[in-house]
């Protein structure tokens, strides 16, 4: 319960804010380099090339591949066997392993679209969307706390992750995908999922007790323009903040022209969920709660407002002056800008029950104490919590103006700019056009729709390419969020100009594209090594072999839980919190012991606390949510090593496995080595490695003490192995 | 070029592409593809070569966490004491606060000062024993930063920027020198109090690979998370597990050769079983006798845990690692907002004998001159006062100092101005100190870049100035 904030009214004086309006810079020229740029050309849909090898190539995406290595006289690969195939497919699109069963189906099927079963089956699986939206979560640099000293947690920041989940299950068309989180409740108002999807750009982290506003707001607006940019345009917008972008051209108004989409923005983070009619039984059920309890929270407001009071005054002089008068002066004075000023600092200066409460002492402490327990006599009365969301929305105070900052300092604003696209695709000011009714004010909504049209030369170039990246562990263009000059050009232009093309035309379904790149000889090709092919291109840049890559840490432990037969695999909801290792603390707390359930969730559950990541997934390169992150590093590591050998909970997972292993295949241990290696490789062991396992058991059972044990160590082993945790 | 090892390939190749050299796209491209494979592919923690020269091979960085009050410690001001009471002279400028204390009077230093060593360095009675160190010690008393809140400040001080995100200047040294001790990490992070403000982000690895990242240790003989086998698990038994996972990593790998990965991923298992041994030992301090420990206040209840943290980490430096950062009063112990005669008397206390003993016994095992030891807080405190008998935090002008691994001693290196509010002479920025440290340790910040999303990073972002002072 929030207490209503005692704004005391002072006559304001108008925050002088000495802004200097220049004229803006007449429109650079840019060079033909950079007119000519490759990413900045709408995409045409190439023609098909002809190939010597027809057979190979079944698909278009085959045949642009195809051209490439024929030119260099590369052959590619034969196709991968058909256990590396369904497993491959499983990795890449649920994150988890097939178990046995599914295998042998598979393998016995030998229909010509037993394959294409596969796929169809797996984009059906809730589990896809759980393992692709993954994949966004790390662009959209989600977390579930505030970040900074406090790390503060984000109650609903969840609802936002779960969104993404459903948005790729139900495959979303990804311009409604952008359009919402851009400007969800702007355009679909009356839609809860676009309401969650805001949340998008309220990712940012913040320092919920800076005491310089001013500079906070235009940090906060940096990372939104920044992430904006790169996600969804694959630009470095951020090289503009100070300077025209040194190669690509994105102007220092640019930056500035993107940002002013947001100026307006203000967080909401009690977004309403909730349909009209549960919200008019949840104000009625309230009502009478508040009926029935109006003298006891009378008189426990009356026993708190002096602390309340004194702790606003206290808390509004640590304000710079400019701030205070924000907060004190008469509303109707303020000035779109100290509206803004006035959102950010008002948190600061207001304060829970909870908060207010503990500066009692003594008899009021007592007193409070007593009352509380009267109020809670009342608990039956209250109504089940709504569900809401924290997002971004539209302030109702008109938008203050955007200038750029010289050296993308707050306080040294030059020119003023409008709303606008980059100069160099469109020159002019958006066209905004604000709801009629107030409700919108038309910015970010004129940038989503500028962004959802067909014809942006970047918007499905960006995407396609970003599935590409994720199929094969690596981007057609290497760089993901960089088609600037800076990054790597895309190795094979025309098949990814093809690809965006396709995703258009396929009404930007990723699931529609996903399956036609797997349907593909290239993708089905097997990881293997060929000399010859090898010295023609090392890098494999050309793709004549699927790319073998290590899978990031959340399928590693997904896969872990998968195989040993703990997984949980209930679904959404607020963030679970698996037990840290003994001796790491965090600040902000983890509660581990809420819901002991939920630390066998899949990986995506697990709450993310921006300076305390959970330790297995840190280890194995999750991204540290300060920033959108394209690509993750791959890094090998010994306190990888460490965690995968020596943490209780792997080896509890081992255990688990040897269980499940000895319940499905009895006595034998030929057999219980044969099952093992089907649940966590698909495959029957050879001969030699049956032989290696069975002389292993025996070895161990004489230094670990018994056999059971020298079990779990052989299945603790099997999923600390390369084979386990490479898709190959 | 060749020697431009951080140079990253995409960069390489843009330079090429607008060199327009006649060779054939292709055989160009081949040629960077084989570097870029190479760079991608090689041990993140191999020992490299320096840009030049090193003076020091390690830092012990001393990070009094909370604000050490720079006109209190090393940094006398007369003018303080006879404005004392008096609002701050308008000439003085205005400045934001973080609890907005800028009009409020001045406060005079009660402490008593006195000069040391051929340097006549000013040292107050806050830290006799550091005191007698002063020929060895470099002060700079004109270091400045952009924060205000402690946890930008401390962030920054680590990472150059107010904003998490961007990797701290020991990830940055691991990138750049590679690791000399591969069974220890090569950064490492003690704390003596309550966690660090902002936690790991301020030895996080941020954009570079997270291998470069510090290693906080634990108290106890376990220093490091999960590096103890689980329990009932002998040496023998782990021993056994590994090579039925190197057999199981060798027969999968065969025919693998090219990809170098899966070799490295056998490898950091034998480094980890490794650790396993080594780590224990470094931080075994049963080894060190009663007067090397004694040296370390270790035997005094005020002194126990910083000195302990000391000892561990001249074992540390003696070990190869890189890079050793000490809290001291972690989680904003040195904040004195109020009383700031209880606070930093006893932080003082507890930081000024094991300083001392720590700069002793380098010196004595001849460790000193190529172990750079780093003093200081994320900013320093106002010449006005808080709650009348405290200090606010000030990030326009505070001390730091400098000793060993190169540094000339006796010597004060720029000044703040006459009430210690902001550096006046020689102002000295946190890069201009990263910077200086990367010389220090033979590396030229300008030249040590990682590029990300499209930018060339460095660790002093864009800016950066020796501070050639603080060896010459």
């Amino acid at each position: 319960m929030r207490l209503n904030c005692v704004v005391p009214w002072s006559a304001g004086i108008l925050l002088s804010t000495c802004l200097l309006v220049w004229a803006e810079d007449a429109s650079k020229p840019f060079t033909q380099a950079q007119k000519g740029w490759w990413a900045f050309q709408k995409p045409a849909r190439p023609a098909v090339p002809a190939v010597k090898n027809t057979a190979w190539a079944r698909t278009p995406v085959d045949a642009f591949l195809l051209a490439k290595l024929e030119e260099r006289g590369i052959r590619p690969n034969p196709p991968a066997d058909k256990v590396t195939l369904i497993r491959r497919a499983y990795l890449v699109l649920t994150g988890m392993p097939p178990e046995p069963d599914r295998v042998q189906a598979f393998l016995a099927d030998e229909s010509p679209r037993a394959f294409e079963k596969v796929v169809d089956e797996l984009l059906a699986s809730p589990h896809y969307g759980e393992r692709w939206a993954r994949h966004w979560l790390d662009l959209a640099r989600y977390a579930d706390s505030e970040g900074f000293k406090a790390d503060e947690t984000r109650p609903n920041a969840w609802r936002y992750r779960d969104y993404v989940i459903r948005a790729f299950n139900s495959d979303k068309p990804y311009t409604r995908f952008i359009e919402e989180q851009i400007a969800g409740g702007e355009l679909f108002p009356d839609d809860p999922e676009a309401l969650a999807a805001s949340g998008f750009n309220r990712n940012f982290p913040d320092e919920s007790n800076q005491a310089n506003i001013m500079l906070r707001r235009q940090e906060l607006l940096n990372d939104i323009t920044d992430t904006t940019g790169a996600v969804f345009m694959g630009l470095t917008y951020g090289c503009a903040r100070c300077h025209d972008h040194k190669y690509d051209p994105i102007l220092h108004a640019d930056y500035y022209r993107l940002q002013a989409f947001f100026a307006n923005v203000k967080i909401d983070d009690g977004l309403q969920l909730e349909s009209p009619e549960r919200r008019a039984a949840f104000r009625e059920q309230e009502q009478r709660w508040l009926n029935e309890t109006a003298s006891v929270r009378g008189e426990i407001a009356a026993l708190l407002e002096p602390r309340q009071k004194a702790r606003y005054k206290e808390r509004l002089e640590r304000f710079p002056e400019e701030i205070q008068q924000v907060l004190t002066m008469k509303p109707e004075l303020r000035s779109p800008y100290q509206w803004q000023m006035y959102y950010k600092s008002l948190p600061q200066v207001t304060f829970t029950e909870a908060e207010v409460a503990a500066l009692l002492k003594g008899v009021e402490k007592t007193r409070y104490k007593d009352l509380r327990g009267e109020l809670a006599r009342f608990d039956g009365l209250k109504p089940e919590p709504l569900a809401v969301a924290q997002g971004l929305v539209d302030a109702p105070s008109p938008a203050p103006a955007t200038h750029i900052l010289n050296g993308g300092a707050y306080n040294a604003p030059k020119a003023m700019v409008q709303p606008g696209f980059l100069t160099i695709l469109d020159p002019e000011p958006a066209v905004i056009a604000p709801a009629p009714d107030g409700s919108s004010a038309g910015r970010r909504a004129a940038l989503a729709r500028w962004l959802a049209r067909p014809d942006n030369p970047l918007t499905a170039r960006v995407m396609a390419n970003r599935i590409w990246h994720y199929q094969f562990g690596r981007g057609i263009a290497a760089t993901p969020s960089d088609f600037g000059m800076m990054g790597e050009r895309p190795v094979n232009k025309e098949l990814l100009d093809y690809l965006a093309v396709r995703f258009v035309e396929l009404g930007w379904s990723v699931k529609k594209l996903n399956r036609e790149i797997m349907l593909s000889s290239a993708w089905q090709q097997s990881a293997a090594w060929r000399p010859e092919a090898g010295e023609a291109d090392p890098g494999n840049r050309l793709t004549w072999r699927y790319p073998r890559h290590r899978l990031e840490g959340e399928a590693i432990r997904d896969s872990m839980l998968s195989v040993s037969g703990a997984l949980n695999a209930g679904m959404y909801g607020p963030g679970v919190f698996p037990a840290l290792p003994p001796g790491l603390e965090t600040r902000g707390g983890w509660k581990e012991n809420e819901d002991p359930a939920g630390a066998n969730r899949r990986s995506i559950y697990i709450f993310v606390r921006r300076n305390t990541r959970y330790p297995m997934l840190q280890a194995f390169d999750m991204p540290d949510t300060h920033e959108t992150c394209a690509r993750r590093n791959v890094t090998v590591s010994s306190t990888q090593a460490l965690e995968m050998l020596n943490s209780e909970v792997v080896m509890g997972w081992a255990r688990q496995l040897a269980g499940r292993v000895r319940n499905d295949a009895g006595l034998d241990a030929r057999g219980q080595v044969e099952r093992a290696w089907r649940l966590v490789y698909q495959r029957p062991p050879e001969e030699a490695e049956t032989a290696g396992a069975l002389a292993f058991l025996e070895r161990q059972t004489a230094a670990a003490g018994s056999f059971d044990a020298a079990f779990t160590d052989f299945c603790h082993m099997l999923i600390n192995s390369n084979e386990f945790v490479y898709v190959n | 070029m060749s020697t431009d090892r951080g140079f990253p390939a995409s960069t390489r190749r843009a330079f090429f592409d607008r060199l327009g050299t006649g060779l054939s796209g292709i055989a160009l491209a081949s040629l960077l593809a084989e570097d870029g494979v190479a760079a991608e592919k090689r041990d993140p923690l191999a020992p490299r070569p320096p840009h030049h020269a090193p003076k020091a091979k390690s830092v012990i960085w001393l990070f009094m966490e909370g604000g050490p009050s720079h006109i209190d410690l090393f940094d006398p001001k007369p003018r303080l004491n006879e404005l004392h009471g008096q609002p701050m002279p308008a000439s003085f400028g205005k400045v934001i606060t973080a609890m907005g204390t800028a009009n409020n009077a001045i406060m005079g230093s009660p402490r008593t000062w006195k000069q040391y060593g051929q340097g006549g360095l000013w040292v107050s009675d806050w830290y006799p024993h550091i005191a007698g160190h002063m020929d060895d010690i470099a002060v700079l008393r004109s270091a400045w930063a952009n924060g205000l809140n402690h946890v930008g400040s401390v962030c920054q001080m680590n990472t150059g920027d107010i904003l998490a995100g961007r990797p701290s200047l020991g990830a940055w040294l691991t990138y750049g020198l590679g690791s000399a001790n591969r069974d220890l990490p090569t950064f490492v992070v003690l704390t003596d109090d309550k966690e660090v403000f902002g936690g790991s982000k301020n030895w996080s690895a941020g954009f570079l690979p997270a291998s470069y990242q510090g290693e906080q240790f634990r108290t106890g003989n376990s220093p490091i998370l999960h590096l103890k086998s689980p329990e009932g698990v002998t040496a023998e038994r782990q021993r056994g597990k590994l090579d039925f996972l190197k057999e199981l990593n060798e027969r999968w790998s065969a025919g693998k050769q090219e990809d170098s990965d899966l070799d490295a991923r056998v490898a950091s298992y034998e480094l980890a079983y490794k650790m396993q041994a080594a780590a224990p030992d470094a931080v075994d301090l049963t080894r060190e006798s009663d007067a090397t420990r004694s040296l370390y206040g270790m035997d005094e209840e005020a002194t126990a845990v910083f000195g302990r943290n000391c000892l561990l980490a001249r074992r540390l430096v003696e070990r190869g690692v890189r890079f050793v950062e000490l809290y001291c009063g972690s989680g904003s112990g040195w904040d004195a907002h109020s009383n700031i005669e209880a606070n930093h008397g006893k932080w003082c206390r507890a930081s000024d004998k094991p300083i001392a003993g720590l700069l002793t016994d380098l010196k004595a095992r001849g460790l000193l001159h190529d172990t750079l030891v780093v003093w200081g807080g994320e900013f320093g405190r106002t010449p006005f006062n808080e709650k009348g008998n405290g200090r606010d935090h000030n990030p326009w002008g505070f001390s730091m100092w400098f000793a060993g691994g190169g540094v000339k001693g006796g010597q004060a290196i720029g000044s703040t101005d006459e009430i210690g509010l902001r550096a006046a002479d020689r102002p000295a920025h946190v890069h201009d100190i990263h910077a200086s440290i990367m010389h220090l340790m033979g590396l030229d910040h300008l030249k040590l870049t990682y590029l990300h999303n499209g930018r060339a990073e460095r660790a002093t972002m864009t800016g950066g100035e020796l501070v050639k002072e603080i060896w010459s």
